[in-house]
């Protein structure tokens, strides 16, 4: 027994030793090339398609070797900043507007509108999305050059559910008509992680407001026709949605869809293959949040994700190619379609796998709709993140279990993001 | 509170004699209620999550079912191949199995240092190796990446190696000086009086009576090593050189979640530890109690 324990911890060692040796080897790259690292700021299901992009761009471009590197959503922003504050960032990153002021308060990207200026996707590029960029950061430079972009839906069954809502109030009924006892509900509420960015996108698609600050640098969260609207989404609580909605953060809400007892539900086009995974594609679908009384479509622009390269980068050009190839049209399309998003290539959002997803037709229907209007949330606030989230998550939560009153809520939101926005006016200017 | 071992004065069977059923005592069903239950319990709601985390791991993506038929394999064949965890269980091995070693090697050091020599400001040593348990590994980050960066350790399973044998000393070292305080110094000195030197009496006199103590401690540093997702995402940028925990946040993205995947990288990040704790908690217990009671 002795004897046989000894070479187990023999052999574990044996594999420790011979392991240890070989995770250790140099990040160098392939001799002769020049070695660029990308980081993913959404590893795990996109791996397989960057791994594809890197294959294809090493082909065309044999002198540069691209190492792929996927970072976890959930911690990508403390990546990022450990490797600033270490002097160790990559050639080029993965980085949304959600933390781009961050990193370019950080001094840690380089502008990219010289290489954009000469470059053959210049023009090409959804004009809506690069502007969001720009808005994103004081000096109103190309920091992000925009691969895509998101939009919010609600899913739905169509077994449950054979015709879409047009209107608020249409939605609001048939959330009541959908649920029935014991454990069938017409609606889910997001109410843990994530739920304000939501709530957002559902009270500005209602009351048809079509900014975030009025003239006066006020906010207008607490618009009255927002707290109408949030009493009524409160008011479906534990009536029409599960009661365990009030911890629902994406995951579960998008498990608890899953299980075919919940109708509708409001998340973005991102979490397309989980519902097909769950239900097939014929059974699933998707429309833009209904248009208010105002009778003007109103959307919460998502976040912009991109391509950023590094000011350390040894190799800024090489780069910047990596970054053009992605955008190009053919990656891009390549990308959006596997990911099941819009594409910022504008060539590529007329490719026909895209006008054959039902979902995404919708999403970039009512993007492209004249009457729409979109609302740009102020990402630029160093705050915003806080505001959104820590400050005024658990509060929503209270907002649901009936211990705060809707106007309440929207009031503090709206102080906190008014006194945000004059400290920024304060800095910048304007 | 000993009613485990019951001794009844009653007639010793004879070979041959035909085992005759007694009929039970009725204290028996006080026994079961008081015992059985409370734990019969308490093993339901400590196992219900891993229940299901094992038929998420094994029912097909879709299923609703809340038995795991049918079963399959697709989500273990997801995080081993596609995922990576072929590579990243290499590594989390690779630095469990070296952050184990170095942290019992240097608690016994350290801690016969503490237990056995009385010297100025040893006192205010344990106190200062307690208050480093109240600091945050990301507290530290920063520092520790400049250092590892500084020593070529960065991208490197050395830094994590390092990283984590740093933060299990501190309590590794306090324990194993309770150890080793345990047994006494007169038979250690009459080793030495028998012609050993220090070492040698150290080595064969009171290192096997250590072995409870280097389990606790060695079995912690492990699990603490293994479970460390910190470290593991910002010490290494390079892909083959995650380990475990980083491939277990893989699984939820920005807007989709794998739940098939999640739970199958559960069960696989989660059967080592299981198997650790299957062999060493007899000693474990013992070991806990033994540095806690004589430290």
């Amino acid at each position: 027994m002795k004897r046989t324990t000894a070479w187990a911890a023999v052999a574990v060692l044996a594999v420790a030793v011979a392991g240890c040796g070989s995770g250790s080897d140099p990040g160098s790259g392939e001799s002769g090339k020049t070695t660029i690292t990308f980081w993913d700021n959404n590893g795990g299901t996109r791996t397989p398609i960057y791994q594809e992009l890197i294959k294809r761009f090493e082909a065309a471009n044999p002198t540069i070797h691209v190492e792929y590197v996927g970072i976890p959503i959930a911690s990508v922003q403390q990546k990022y900043d450990t490797a600033i504050a270490g002097g160790d960032t990559p050639d080029v990153g993965g980085v949304t507007t959600s933390y781009l002021a961050n990193l370019v308060g950080q001094q840690a990207l380089e502008p990219a509108d010289d290489w954009f200026g000469k470059s053959a996707v210049n023009g090409k590029l959804a004009a809506p999305m690069l502007d969001s960029v720009r808005d994103t950061v004081p000096d109103g430079k190309l920091y992000l050059v925009p691969g895509t972009s998101n939009l919010d839906v609600v899913w739905y069954l169509k077994d449950k559910l054979p015709e879409a809502p047009k209107t608020w109030d249409e939605f609001f009924t048939d959330a009541h008509e959908l649920t029935k006892a014991p454990d069938q509900y017409g609606y889910t509420i997001r109410g843990g992680a994530g739920s304000i960015f939501q709530v957002l996108a559902e009270m500005y698609a209602y009351s048809g407001v079509t900014e975030f600050f009025d003239a006066s640098g006020k906010s207008t969260v607490n618009d009255p026709k927002n707290v109408e609207y949030l009493t009524k989404l409160a008011a479906l609580y534990k009536k029409d949605t599960p009661e365990a909605d009030v911890t629902n953060d994406f995951p579960k809400m998008v498990a608890a869809f899953g299980t075919g007892k919940i109708a509708m539900m409001h998340h973005n086009l991102g979490s397309y293959n989980d519902h097909v995974k769950a239900h097939g594609a014929d059974k699933i679908g998707a429309f833009a949040l209904p248009v208010g009384a105002s009778g003007k479509r109103t959307i919460v622009a998502n976040p912009v994700d991109g391509f950023a390269v590094f000011k350390g980068s040894e190799h800024k050009d090489a780069a910047w190619k990596f970054v053009e190839f992605l955008v190009s049209k053919e990656s891009n399309s390549y990308w959006n379609q596997e990911t099941g998003q819009i594409p910022a290539n504008t060539e590529a959002q007329g490719d026909s796998w895209l006008t054959g997803l039902p979902h995404l037709k919708t999403a970039v229907d009512a993007l492209n709709d004249p009457n729409t209007s979109v609302v740009s949330p102020p990402y630029y606030l160093p705050q915003f993140s806080s505001i959104t989230k820590a400050d005024t998550e658990p509060l929503f939560q209270k907002v649901l279990l009936g211990q705060m009153k809707p106007q309440e809520f929207l009031d503090t939101m709206a102080q906190k993001l008014t006194d945000a926005q004059a400290e920024w006016k304060k800095v910048h200017g304007g | 509170m000993s009613t485990d071992v019951v001794i009844r004065p009653g007639r010793a069977h004879v070979a041959g004699d035909r085992p005759h059923r007694r009929p039970r005592p009725k204290r028996d069903r006080g026994r079961v209620l008081r015992l059985y239950v409370p734990l019969g319990l308490y093993l339901v709601f400590t196992l219900v999550p891993f229940y299901w985390m094992l038929v998420f791991a094994v029912r097909p993506s879709g299923s609703t079912t809340p038995v795991p038929w049918p079963i399959t394999f697709e989500h273990f064949e997801t995080v081993w191949n596609d995922i990576g965890y072929a590579v990243f269980f290499r590594n989390s091995v690779i630095v469990g199995v070296w952050s184990l070693l170095a942290t019992t090697v240097l608690a016994v050091m350290g801690g016969y240092a503490l237990s056995r020599f009385r010297f100025r400001g040893r006192t205010l040593f344990m106190v200062v190796l307690l208050c480093t348990q109240f600091i945050p590994g990301a507290m530290l980050l920063i520092p520790l990446f400049t250092i590892f960066k500084t020593l070529g350790l960065i991208n490197n399973l050395g830094s994590l190696i390092v990283a984590d044998t740093v933060f299990n000393l501190p309590l590794s070292v306090i324990l194993m000086s309770g150890f080793i305080a345990a047994v006494p110094f007169t038979v250690e000195e009459a080793a030495m009086v028998d012609g050993c030197t220090r070492l040698r009496a150290f080595l064969a006199v009171v290192l096997p009576q250590l072995r409870p103590g280097l389990i606790a401690v060695g079995s912690f540093a492990f699990i603490h090593t293994w479970n460390n997702f910190l470290f593991a995402l910002m010490f290494v940028s390079r892909q083959d050189s995650f380990t475990i925990p980083v491939g277990l946040s893989y699984t939820i993205g920005e807007y989709s979640a794998d739940f098939g995947a999640l739970a199958a990288g559960g069960v696989v990040a989660a059967v080592p530890v299981v198997c650790v704790f299957a062999v060493v908690q007899r000693y474990l217990v013992h070991g806990i109690s033994a540095g806690a009671v004589k430290g």
